[in-house]
Protein backbone atom coordinates (compact mmCIF):
# COMPACT_ATOMS: atom_id res chain seq x y z
CA UNK A 1 0.00 0.00 0.00
CA UNK A 2 0.93 3.69 -0.88
CA UNK A 3 1.53 6.22 1.94
CA UNK A 4 -1.26 8.43 1.52
CA UNK A 5 0.32 10.68 4.31
CA UNK A 6 4.36 11.46 4.89
CA UNK A 7 5.21 13.62 8.19
CA UNK A 8 8.88 14.00 8.58
CA UNK A 9 10.52 15.87 11.79
CA UNK A 10 7.40 17.50 12.51
CA UNK A 11 7.72 20.22 14.81
CA UNK A 12 5.39 22.67 16.16
CA UNK A 13 5.26 25.18 18.70
CA UNK A 14 2.56 27.52 19.82
CA UNK A 15 2.83 31.48 20.08
CA UNK A 16 2.30 31.54 23.66
CA UNK A 17 4.30 28.50 24.71
CA UNK A 18 7.93 28.55 24.88
CA UNK A 19 8.50 25.16 24.10
CA UNK A 20 7.53 22.91 21.05
CA UNK A 21 4.38 20.99 21.43
CA UNK A 22 5.74 18.75 18.83
CA UNK A 23 9.19 17.53 19.12
CA UNK A 24 10.52 16.11 15.26
CA UNK A 25 7.17 13.42 15.00
CA UNK A 26 7.64 11.22 12.18
CA UNK A 27 4.95 8.79 10.96
CA UNK A 28 3.26 7.63 7.46
CA UNK A 29 -0.07 6.79 6.84
CA UNK A 30 -1.13 3.98 4.08
CA UNK A 31 -3.29 4.51 1.56
CA UNK A 32 -6.81 2.58 2.69
CA UNK A 33 -5.83 1.87 6.67
CA UNK A 34 -7.66 3.10 9.36
CA UNK A 35 -4.37 4.58 11.61
CA UNK A 36 -4.88 5.36 15.42
CA UNK A 37 -3.11 8.20 17.21
CA UNK A 38 -3.54 7.58 20.99
CA UNK A 39 -2.18 9.84 23.80
CA UNK A 40 -2.69 11.52 27.10
CA UNK A 41 -4.54 14.97 27.11
CA UNK A 42 -2.21 17.47 26.20
CA UNK A 43 0.53 14.83 24.21
CA UNK A 44 0.19 17.10 20.96
CA UNK A 45 -2.43 14.70 19.20
CA UNK A 46 -5.09 17.60 18.20
CA UNK A 47 -2.55 19.78 17.50
CA UNK A 48 -0.91 17.16 15.14
CA UNK A 49 -4.36 16.41 12.77
CA UNK A 50 -4.95 20.79 13.06
CA UNK A 51 -1.33 20.73 11.46
CA UNK A 52 -2.33 18.13 8.45
CA UNK A 53 -5.59 19.24 8.05
CA UNK A 54 -3.95 23.08 7.39
CA UNK A 55 -5.50 24.08 9.60
CA UNK A 56 -2.00 24.88 11.68
CA UNK A 57 0.61 26.47 9.75
CA UNK A 58 4.01 27.56 10.30
CA UNK A 59 5.18 24.22 11.27
CA UNK A 60 8.55 23.24 11.14
CA UNK A 61 9.46 19.64 9.20
CA UNK A 62 7.92 17.95 6.48
CA UNK A 63 4.45 16.58 5.02
CA UNK A 64 3.58 14.92 2.28
CA UNK A 65 -0.24 14.01 0.51
CA UNK A 66 -0.40 11.46 -1.93
CA UNK A 67 3.38 12.33 -2.29
CA UNK A 68 2.70 16.21 -2.65
CA UNK A 69 4.01 18.33 -0.59
CA UNK A 70 0.93 19.75 1.62
CA UNK A 71 2.35 23.69 1.51
CA UNK A 72 1.78 23.31 -1.81
CA UNK A 73 -2.06 22.47 -1.74
CA UNK A 74 -4.53 24.88 -2.23
CA UNK A 75 -8.32 24.86 -1.04
CA UNK A 76 -8.70 21.91 -3.54
CA UNK A 77 -7.16 19.81 -0.13
CA UNK A 78 -10.24 20.05 1.33
CA UNK A 79 -11.99 18.76 -1.43
CA UNK A 80 -10.58 15.38 -0.63
CA UNK A 81 -10.89 15.27 3.02
CA UNK A 82 -14.06 14.71 5.38
CA UNK A 83 -13.22 16.70 9.66
CA UNK A 84 -15.06 15.50 12.31
CA UNK A 85 -14.27 17.65 15.13
CA UNK A 86 -14.73 16.11 18.80
CA UNK A 87 -17.30 18.19 19.81
CA UNK A 88 -20.27 18.79 17.87
CA UNK A 89 -20.21 22.04 15.70
CA UNK A 90 -23.43 22.67 13.89
CA UNK A 91 -25.49 25.94 13.30
CA UNK A 92 -27.84 25.34 16.19
CA UNK A 93 -30.93 27.35 14.90
CA UNK A 94 -31.21 25.44 11.54
CA UNK A 95 -32.34 22.30 10.91
CA UNK A 96 -29.74 19.20 10.77
CA UNK A 97 -31.09 19.05 7.12
CA UNK A 98 -30.43 22.73 6.46
CA UNK A 99 -27.06 22.40 8.01
CA UNK A 100 -25.50 19.84 5.87
CA UNK A 101 -27.38 20.99 2.53
CA UNK A 102 -25.34 24.38 3.37
CA UNK A 103 -21.82 22.56 4.01
CA UNK A 104 -22.56 19.96 1.36
CA UNK A 105 -23.03 22.58 -1.52
CA UNK A 106 -19.64 24.14 -0.70
CA UNK A 107 -18.04 21.06 -2.45
CA UNK A 108 -18.15 19.62 -5.66
CA UNK A 109 -18.76 16.10 -5.19
CA UNK A 110 -21.51 15.27 -3.35
CA UNK A 111 -22.41 12.26 -0.97
CA UNK A 112 -26.25 10.34 -0.68
CA UNK A 113 -26.77 12.78 1.99
CA UNK A 114 -30.27 10.67 2.80
CA UNK A 115 -28.69 7.18 3.00
CA UNK A 116 -25.82 8.63 5.56
CA UNK A 117 -28.94 10.04 7.50
CA UNK A 118 -30.71 7.01 7.35
CA UNK A 119 -27.39 4.75 7.96
CA UNK A 120 -26.93 6.96 11.26
CA UNK A 121 -30.37 7.13 12.33
CA UNK A 122 -31.23 10.58 11.92
CA UNK A 123 -33.28 10.97 9.12
CA UNK A 124 -36.80 10.96 11.07
CA UNK A 125 -34.96 13.88 12.48
CA UNK A 126 -33.67 15.49 9.73
CA UNK A 127 -35.77 18.49 10.10
CA UNK A 128 -35.07 19.17 13.98
CA UNK A 129 -33.68 22.09 14.93
CA UNK A 130 -29.98 20.88 15.86
CA UNK A 131 -30.69 22.84 19.25
CA UNK A 132 -33.06 20.27 20.20
CA UNK A 133 -30.86 17.33 19.27
CA UNK A 134 -28.83 15.29 21.93
CA UNK A 135 -25.11 15.02 22.25
CA UNK A 136 -25.19 11.66 21.24
CA UNK A 137 -27.39 13.06 17.60
CA UNK A 138 -25.02 15.85 17.10
CA UNK A 139 -22.03 13.44 17.43
CA UNK A 140 -23.89 11.55 14.79
CA UNK A 141 -24.75 14.60 12.53
CA UNK A 142 -20.86 15.40 12.91
CA UNK A 143 -19.81 11.95 11.31
CA UNK A 144 -22.67 12.66 8.15
CA UNK A 145 -20.64 16.27 7.92
CA UNK A 146 -17.75 14.77 7.61
CA UNK A 147 -19.03 12.60 4.91
CA UNK A 148 -21.06 14.89 2.91
CA UNK A 149 -18.35 15.32 -0.22
CA UNK A 150 -17.50 11.83 -0.02
CA UNK A 151 -13.69 11.83 0.83
CA UNK A 152 -10.81 9.94 0.12
CA UNK A 153 -9.71 10.34 3.50
CA UNK A 154 -11.25 10.86 7.05
CA UNK A 155 -10.15 12.67 10.55
CA UNK A 156 -11.76 11.88 13.32
CA UNK A 157 -11.47 13.32 16.71
CA UNK A 158 -12.80 11.15 19.47
CA UNK A 159 -14.98 10.11 17.17
CA UNK A 160 -17.77 7.87 19.68
CA UNK A 161 -17.03 10.06 22.58
CA UNK A 162 -20.04 10.68 24.60
CA UNK A 163 -21.74 8.21 22.53
CA UNK A 164 -23.79 5.25 24.23
CA UNK A 165 -23.10 1.53 23.07
CA UNK A 166 -25.45 1.31 20.21
CA UNK A 167 -24.75 4.33 18.95
CA UNK A 168 -20.70 3.78 19.07
CA UNK A 169 -21.40 0.65 16.95
CA UNK A 170 -23.17 2.12 14.26
CA UNK A 171 -20.78 4.65 14.32
CA UNK A 172 -17.50 2.40 13.95
CA UNK A 173 -19.55 0.15 11.60
CA UNK A 174 -19.75 3.28 9.44
CA UNK A 175 -15.94 3.93 9.86
CA UNK A 176 -15.26 -0.19 8.32
CA UNK A 177 -17.61 0.83 5.64
CA UNK A 178 -16.04 3.80 4.67
CA UNK A 179 -12.65 1.58 4.86
CA UNK A 180 -13.93 -1.16 2.83
CA UNK A 181 -14.75 1.50 0.14
CA UNK A 182 -11.48 2.70 -0.38
CA UNK A 183 -10.87 5.33 2.20
CA UNK A 184 -8.14 6.35 4.48
CA UNK A 185 -9.09 7.46 8.28
CA UNK A 186 -7.02 8.66 10.76
CA UNK A 187 -8.09 8.85 14.20
CA UNK A 188 -7.17 10.53 17.68
CA UNK A 189 -8.48 9.09 20.84
CA UNK A 190 -8.01 8.55 24.10
CA UNK A 191 -10.62 5.39 24.02
CA UNK A 192 -8.50 2.11 23.63
CA UNK A 193 -11.10 -0.22 22.92
CA UNK A 194 -12.30 1.91 19.91
CA UNK A 195 -8.77 2.18 18.40
CA UNK A 196 -8.00 -1.89 19.77
CA UNK A 197 -11.55 -2.40 17.54
CA UNK A 198 -10.89 -0.43 14.32
CA UNK A 199 -7.32 0.72 13.33
CA UNK A 200 -4.52 -1.17 11.62
CA UNK A 201 -1.66 0.47 12.83
CA UNK A 202 -1.58 2.76 15.93
CA UNK A 203 0.94 5.56 16.75
CA UNK A 204 1.72 6.68 20.31
CA UNK A 205 2.45 10.24 21.17
CA UNK A 206 3.19 11.75 24.62
CA UNK A 207 4.85 14.94 25.52
CA UNK A 208 5.27 15.74 21.59
CA UNK A 209 6.91 12.37 20.38
CA UNK A 210 5.91 9.34 18.97
CA UNK A 211 7.38 6.26 20.88
CA UNK A 212 5.72 3.61 18.62
CA UNK A 213 4.25 3.37 15.74
CA UNK A 214 2.80 -0.55 15.23
CA UNK A 215 -0.15 -2.84 14.34
CA UNK A 216 -3.04 -3.26 17.59
CA UNK A 217 -1.76 -7.35 17.43
CA UNK A 218 2.03 -6.88 17.03
CA UNK A 219 2.03 -5.08 20.02
CA UNK A 220 0.12 -7.52 21.91
CA UNK A 221 2.26 -9.50 21.03
CA UNK A 222 5.34 -8.11 21.49
CA UNK A 223 4.37 -6.55 24.79
CA UNK A 224 1.89 -9.24 26.27
CA UNK A 225 2.77 -11.90 28.53
CA UNK A 226 3.27 -15.31 26.14
CA UNK A 227 1.20 -17.58 28.67
CA UNK A 228 -2.27 -19.56 28.91
CA UNK A 229 -4.42 -19.13 31.92
CA UNK A 230 -6.60 -21.91 32.43
CA UNK A 231 -9.54 -21.98 35.31
CA UNK A 232 -10.96 -25.35 36.17
CA UNK A 233 -13.39 -26.66 38.89
CA UNK A 234 -12.34 -28.97 41.39
CA UNK A 235 -13.91 -30.27 44.41
CA UNK A 236 -15.97 -27.43 44.09
CA UNK A 237 -13.19 -25.12 43.78
CA UNK A 238 -11.97 -23.15 41.15
CA UNK A 239 -8.26 -23.96 40.24
CA UNK A 240 -6.36 -21.63 37.91
CA UNK A 241 -3.24 -22.91 36.40
CA UNK A 242 -0.68 -21.05 34.29
CA UNK A 243 1.29 -22.37 31.24
CA UNK A 244 3.88 -20.75 29.73
CA UNK A 245 3.28 -20.68 25.45
CA UNK A 246 6.09 -22.26 24.59
CA UNK A 247 6.32 -25.65 23.18
CA UNK A 248 1.95 -25.64 24.77
CA UNK A 249 0.96 -28.82 22.56
CA UNK A 250 4.21 -30.78 24.03
CA UNK A 251 3.47 -29.91 27.23
CA UNK A 252 2.11 -32.59 29.04
CA UNK A 253 0.86 -31.10 32.23
CA UNK A 254 -1.35 -28.96 29.95
CA UNK A 255 -2.42 -31.46 27.73
CA UNK A 256 -3.27 -33.39 30.70
CA UNK A 257 -5.51 -30.55 32.39
CA UNK A 258 -7.66 -29.81 29.37
CA UNK A 259 -8.55 -33.55 28.69
CA UNK A 260 -9.20 -34.46 32.15
CA UNK A 261 -10.78 -31.14 33.98
CA UNK A 262 -13.94 -29.54 34.01
CA UNK A 263 -12.57 -26.14 32.01
CA UNK A 264 -14.46 -23.46 33.06
CA UNK A 265 -12.36 -20.59 31.29
CA UNK A 266 -8.90 -20.52 29.21
CA UNK A 267 -7.29 -16.72 28.45
CA UNK A 268 -4.08 -16.50 26.49
CA UNK A 269 -1.43 -13.30 28.37
CA UNK A 270 -2.67 -10.94 25.42
CA UNK A 271 -2.40 -7.66 26.88
CA UNK A 272 -4.32 -4.69 26.22
CA UNK A 273 -3.39 -1.87 24.10
CA UNK A 274 -4.06 0.49 27.84
CA UNK A 275 -1.57 -1.71 29.61
CA UNK A 276 0.84 -1.58 26.40
CA UNK A 277 0.46 2.11 26.19
CA UNK A 278 1.31 2.70 29.77
CA UNK A 279 4.33 0.12 29.25
CA UNK A 280 5.45 2.34 26.26
CA UNK A 281 5.06 5.66 27.57
CA UNK A 282 5.06 5.63 31.19
CA UNK A 283 2.01 7.42 31.45
CA UNK A 284 -1.82 6.99 31.91
CA UNK A 285 -4.07 8.62 28.93
CA UNK A 286 -5.65 10.61 31.63
CA UNK A 287 -3.01 11.94 32.66
CA UNK A 288 -2.39 15.57 31.72
CA UNK A 289 0.47 16.92 30.89
CA UNK B 1 -18.18 27.49 -8.49
CA UNK B 2 -15.74 29.74 -7.72
CA UNK B 3 -17.88 33.02 -7.96
CA UNK B 4 -21.33 30.83 -6.98
CA UNK B 5 -19.85 29.75 -3.73
CA UNK B 6 -19.49 33.10 -2.50
CA UNK B 7 -22.83 34.02 -3.51
CA UNK B 8 -23.71 30.93 -1.70
CA UNK B 9 -21.66 31.56 1.16
CA UNK B 10 -23.43 35.51 1.29
CA UNK B 11 -27.24 33.48 1.08
CA UNK B 12 -25.97 31.22 3.61
CA UNK B 13 -24.73 34.43 6.08
CA UNK B 14 -28.48 36.17 5.03
CA UNK B 15 -30.14 33.22 6.15
CA UNK B 16 -28.62 32.86 9.19
CA UNK B 17 -29.37 36.62 9.90
CA UNK B 18 -32.87 35.76 9.66
CA UNK B 19 -32.70 32.43 12.18
CA UNK B 20 -30.87 34.16 14.35
CA UNK B 21 -33.38 37.07 14.55
CA UNK B 22 -30.70 39.72 13.98
CA UNK B 23 -32.58 40.83 10.91
CA UNK B 24 -35.83 41.13 12.78
CA UNK B 25 -34.29 43.03 15.48
CA UNK B 26 -32.86 45.98 12.51
CA UNK B 27 -36.53 46.07 11.13
CA UNK B 28 -37.79 46.65 14.75
CA UNK B 29 -35.44 49.24 15.42
CA UNK B 30 -35.77 50.89 11.80
CA UNK B 31 -39.60 51.34 12.71
CA UNK B 32 -38.89 52.21 15.80
CA UNK B 33 -36.22 55.07 14.30
CA UNK B 34 -39.36 55.72 11.65
CA UNK B 35 -42.08 56.43 14.44
CA UNK B 36 -40.17 58.45 16.58
CA UNK B 37 -38.96 61.23 13.87
CA UNK B 38 -42.34 61.06 12.26
CA UNK B 39 -43.73 63.28 15.25
CA UNK B 40 -39.89 65.59 14.92
CA UNK B 41 -40.76 68.84 12.48
CA UNK B 42 -38.43 70.78 10.59
CA UNK B 43 -34.74 72.07 10.79
CA UNK B 44 -34.79 69.24 13.86
CA UNK B 45 -36.18 66.40 11.37
CA UNK B 46 -33.67 67.74 8.90
CA UNK B 47 -30.68 67.75 10.66
CA UNK B 48 -31.72 64.19 12.77
CA UNK B 49 -32.29 61.66 9.57
CA UNK B 50 -28.53 62.15 8.48
CA UNK B 51 -27.47 61.43 11.95
CA UNK B 52 -30.01 58.77 12.02
CA UNK B 53 -28.62 56.95 8.59
CA UNK B 54 -24.86 57.45 9.92
CA UNK B 55 -25.46 55.64 12.97
CA UNK B 56 -27.48 53.10 11.49
CA UNK B 57 -24.59 52.71 8.72
CA UNK B 58 -21.83 53.03 11.48
CA UNK B 59 -22.48 51.75 14.92
CA UNK B 60 -25.21 49.23 13.96
CA UNK B 61 -22.96 48.11 11.54
CA UNK B 62 -20.37 47.20 14.35
CA UNK B 63 -23.25 45.46 16.62
CA UNK B 64 -25.04 43.45 13.77
CA UNK B 65 -20.85 41.81 12.50
CA UNK B 66 -20.27 41.56 16.20
CA UNK B 67 -23.84 39.78 17.02
CA UNK B 68 -22.89 37.27 14.31
CA UNK B 69 -19.38 36.72 15.46
CA UNK B 70 -19.78 36.20 18.63
CA UNK B 71 -23.07 33.85 17.74
CA UNK B 72 -19.94 31.87 15.47
CA UNK B 73 -18.02 31.86 18.43
CA UNK B 74 -20.36 30.59 20.36
CA UNK B 75 -21.07 27.72 18.76
CA UNK B 76 -17.44 26.95 16.79
CA UNK B 77 -18.94 26.94 13.59
CA UNK B 78 -16.10 28.55 12.13
CA UNK B 79 -13.82 25.00 12.55
CA UNK B 80 -16.18 23.31 10.14
CA UNK B 81 -15.74 26.31 7.76
CA UNK B 82 -11.76 26.46 7.93
CA UNK B 83 -12.19 22.81 6.66
CA UNK B 84 -14.04 23.75 3.56
CA UNK B 85 -13.00 24.56 0.08
CA UNK B 86 -13.95 27.71 0.85
CA UNK B 87 -10.92 30.60 0.68
CA UNK B 88 -10.82 33.02 3.63
CA UNK B 89 -11.43 36.04 1.86
CA UNK B 90 -14.36 34.38 0.80
CA UNK B 91 -15.39 33.61 4.24
CA UNK B 92 -14.67 37.65 5.07
CA UNK B 93 -16.52 38.90 2.31
CA UNK B 94 -19.55 36.85 2.69
CA UNK B 95 -19.82 38.07 6.19
CA UNK B 96 -19.14 41.79 5.34
CA UNK B 97 -21.24 41.99 2.27
CA UNK B 98 -23.92 40.02 3.67
CA UNK B 99 -24.01 42.78 6.45
CA UNK B 100 -24.15 45.29 4.43
CA UNK B 101 -26.85 43.78 2.34
CA UNK B 102 -28.94 43.66 5.62
CA UNK B 103 -27.75 46.88 6.57
CA UNK B 104 -28.73 48.65 3.50
CA UNK B 105 -32.00 47.34 3.56
CA UNK B 106 -33.18 48.81 7.18
CA UNK B 107 -31.75 52.01 5.94
CA UNK B 108 -33.56 51.67 2.78
CA UNK B 109 -36.58 51.23 4.74
CA UNK B 110 -36.09 54.63 7.11
CA UNK B 111 -35.01 56.36 3.94
CA UNK B 112 -38.32 55.16 2.01
CA UNK B 113 -40.83 55.98 5.28
CA UNK B 114 -39.84 59.51 5.00
CA UNK B 115 -39.73 60.17 1.00
CA UNK B 116 -43.01 58.72 1.34
CA UNK B 117 -44.00 60.33 4.30
CA UNK B 118 -42.28 63.98 4.42
CA UNK B 119 -41.34 64.28 0.88
CA UNK B 120 -37.49 63.99 2.02
CA UNK B 121 -35.51 65.27 -1.21
CA UNK B 122 -32.34 62.75 -1.68
CA UNK B 123 -30.09 61.55 -4.31
CA UNK B 124 -30.79 58.00 -4.43
CA UNK B 125 -27.87 57.17 -5.97
CA UNK B 126 -25.56 59.07 -3.60
CA UNK B 127 -27.52 57.83 -0.34
CA UNK B 128 -26.86 54.30 -1.66
CA UNK B 129 -23.60 55.10 -2.51
CA UNK B 130 -22.79 56.62 1.22
CA UNK B 131 -24.50 54.26 3.31
CA UNK B 132 -23.20 51.11 0.90
CA UNK B 133 -19.90 52.63 1.47
CA UNK B 134 -20.03 53.53 4.94
CA UNK B 135 -21.64 50.26 6.41
CA UNK B 136 -18.66 47.89 4.29
CA UNK B 137 -15.84 50.70 5.98
CA UNK B 138 -17.34 50.21 9.50
CA UNK B 139 -18.54 46.16 8.94
CA UNK B 140 -14.72 45.80 8.27
CA UNK B 141 -13.45 47.71 11.67
CA UNK B 142 -16.63 45.49 13.46
CA UNK B 143 -15.19 42.39 12.28
CA UNK B 144 -11.40 43.57 13.47
CA UNK B 145 -12.39 44.77 16.63
CA UNK B 146 -14.31 41.14 17.30
CA UNK B 147 -10.99 39.18 16.37
CA UNK B 148 -9.53 40.94 19.75
CA UNK B 149 -12.79 40.32 21.91
CA UNK B 150 -13.57 38.07 24.56
CA UNK B 151 -17.42 38.61 23.92
CA UNK B 152 -20.27 40.73 23.04
CA UNK B 153 -20.26 42.59 26.01
CA UNK B 154 -16.65 43.97 25.80
CA UNK B 155 -17.06 44.51 21.95
CA UNK B 156 -19.98 46.78 22.95
CA UNK B 157 -18.07 48.61 25.65
CA UNK B 158 -14.77 48.77 22.89
CA UNK B 159 -17.54 49.88 20.34
CA UNK B 160 -18.72 53.00 22.51
CA UNK B 161 -15.48 53.83 23.83
CA UNK B 162 -14.08 54.53 20.19
CA UNK B 163 -17.07 56.00 18.73
CA UNK B 164 -16.90 58.38 21.84
CA UNK B 165 -12.69 59.14 21.20
CA UNK B 166 -13.46 59.52 17.67
CA UNK B 167 -16.86 62.02 18.37
CA UNK B 168 -14.75 63.99 20.94
CA UNK B 169 -13.17 66.34 18.36
CA UNK B 170 -15.91 67.02 15.88
CA UNK B 171 -17.88 67.81 18.71
CA UNK B 172 -14.84 70.46 20.04
CA UNK B 173 -14.55 71.56 16.51
CA UNK B 174 -18.79 72.16 16.63
CA UNK B 175 -18.34 74.37 19.91
CA UNK B 176 -15.16 76.21 18.62
CA UNK B 177 -12.81 74.83 21.19
CA UNK B 178 -10.94 73.70 18.03
CA UNK B 179 -10.44 76.38 15.83
CA UNK B 180 -8.71 77.22 12.79
CA UNK B 181 -8.88 75.52 8.91
CA UNK B 182 -6.81 73.58 9.78
CA UNK B 183 -8.98 71.25 12.18
CA UNK B 184 -11.34 70.60 9.08
CA UNK B 185 -8.69 68.88 7.28
CA UNK B 186 -7.54 66.67 10.40
CA UNK B 187 -11.07 66.00 11.02
CA UNK B 188 -11.51 64.59 7.53
CA UNK B 189 -9.05 61.51 8.66
CA UNK B 190 -12.01 60.62 11.60
CA UNK B 191 -14.11 57.79 9.09
CA UNK B 192 -17.19 58.92 11.17
CA UNK B 193 -16.84 62.52 10.42
CA UNK B 194 -15.91 61.12 6.38
CA UNK B 195 -19.12 59.00 6.75
CA UNK B 196 -21.15 62.00 7.82
CA UNK B 197 -19.63 64.05 5.22
CA UNK B 198 -21.18 62.16 2.44
CA UNK B 199 -24.25 61.05 4.10
CA UNK B 200 -25.34 64.89 4.34
CA UNK B 201 -24.39 65.78 1.20
CA UNK B 202 -26.74 63.25 -0.58
CA UNK B 203 -29.40 65.31 0.39
CA UNK B 204 -31.30 67.84 -1.66
CA UNK B 205 -30.17 70.32 -3.26
CA UNK B 206 -26.84 68.84 -4.26
CA UNK B 207 -23.21 70.88 -3.78
CA UNK B 208 -20.28 68.25 -3.91
CA UNK B 209 -17.72 69.54 -2.58
CA UNK B 210 -14.12 69.15 -2.40
CA UNK B 211 -14.66 67.39 1.12
CA UNK B 212 -17.28 64.66 -0.54
CA UNK B 213 -14.73 63.68 -2.71
CA UNK B 214 -12.41 63.54 -0.45
CA UNK B 215 -14.30 61.29 2.34
CA UNK B 216 -15.40 59.28 -0.61
CA UNK B 217 -11.33 58.22 -1.43
CA UNK B 218 -10.04 58.05 2.00
CA UNK B 219 -13.29 55.80 2.91
CA UNK B 220 -12.50 53.69 -0.51
CA UNK B 221 -8.49 53.78 0.38
CA UNK B 222 -8.15 53.31 3.58
CA UNK B 223 -10.99 50.58 3.59
CA UNK B 224 -9.64 48.37 1.12
CA UNK B 225 -5.98 48.65 3.15
CA UNK B 226 -8.02 48.40 6.70
CA UNK B 227 -9.91 44.87 4.39
CA UNK B 228 -6.30 43.67 3.08
CA UNK B 229 -3.83 44.31 5.79
CA UNK B 230 -5.50 43.96 8.71
CA UNK B 231 -8.73 42.09 8.44
CA UNK B 232 -7.95 39.53 5.86
CA UNK B 233 -4.01 39.10 7.31
CA UNK B 234 -5.51 38.30 10.96
CA UNK B 235 -8.62 36.17 10.14
CA UNK B 236 -6.81 32.55 10.32
CA UNK B 237 -5.48 33.58 13.50
CA UNK B 238 -8.67 34.45 15.07
CA UNK B 239 -10.88 31.39 13.18
CA UNK B 240 -8.37 28.98 14.39
CA UNK B 241 -8.27 30.33 18.19
CA UNK B 242 -12.40 30.77 17.89
CA UNK B 243 -12.73 27.53 15.96
CA UNK B 244 -12.87 25.67 19.72
CA UNK B 245 -10.97 22.39 18.40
Amino acid sequence: MANIFEVKDLKFKYKTNQENVLKGINFQIKEGEIFGFLGPSGAGKSTTQKIIIKILENYQGNIFYKGKDLKDYKQDFFEDIGVSFEMPIHFSKMTAMENIRFFQNLYKKKADVERLMKRVGLWEDKDKMVAEYSKGMKIRLNIVRALLNSPTMLFLDEPTNGLDPANAKILKDLIREFKVSGGTVFITSHIMADIDQLCDRVAFIVNGEINVVDTPRNLKIKYGERRIKIEYKENNKIVEKLFSMEDLGKNKEFLNTIKEKDIETIHSGETTLEDIFIKVTGVTLDEKQ
Amino acid sequence: MKNNRLIYLIKGELIRLHKYKVTTISIFIAIIWSVLLFFVEGDIFNSLLPVLILVDATTMSFMYIGSVMFFEKKESTMSSMLVTPSKDSELILAKILSNTIHNFLSTALIITVFVILKDVQISYLLIAIAVILVTLYHTSIGLLLSYYQKDFTTMLMSVMLISFALLIPTVLFMLNVLTGDIWEYILLINPIQSANIIITQSFKPITLDWKYYFSLGYLIISGLLIYRFLVLRNFKNYAVSISGV
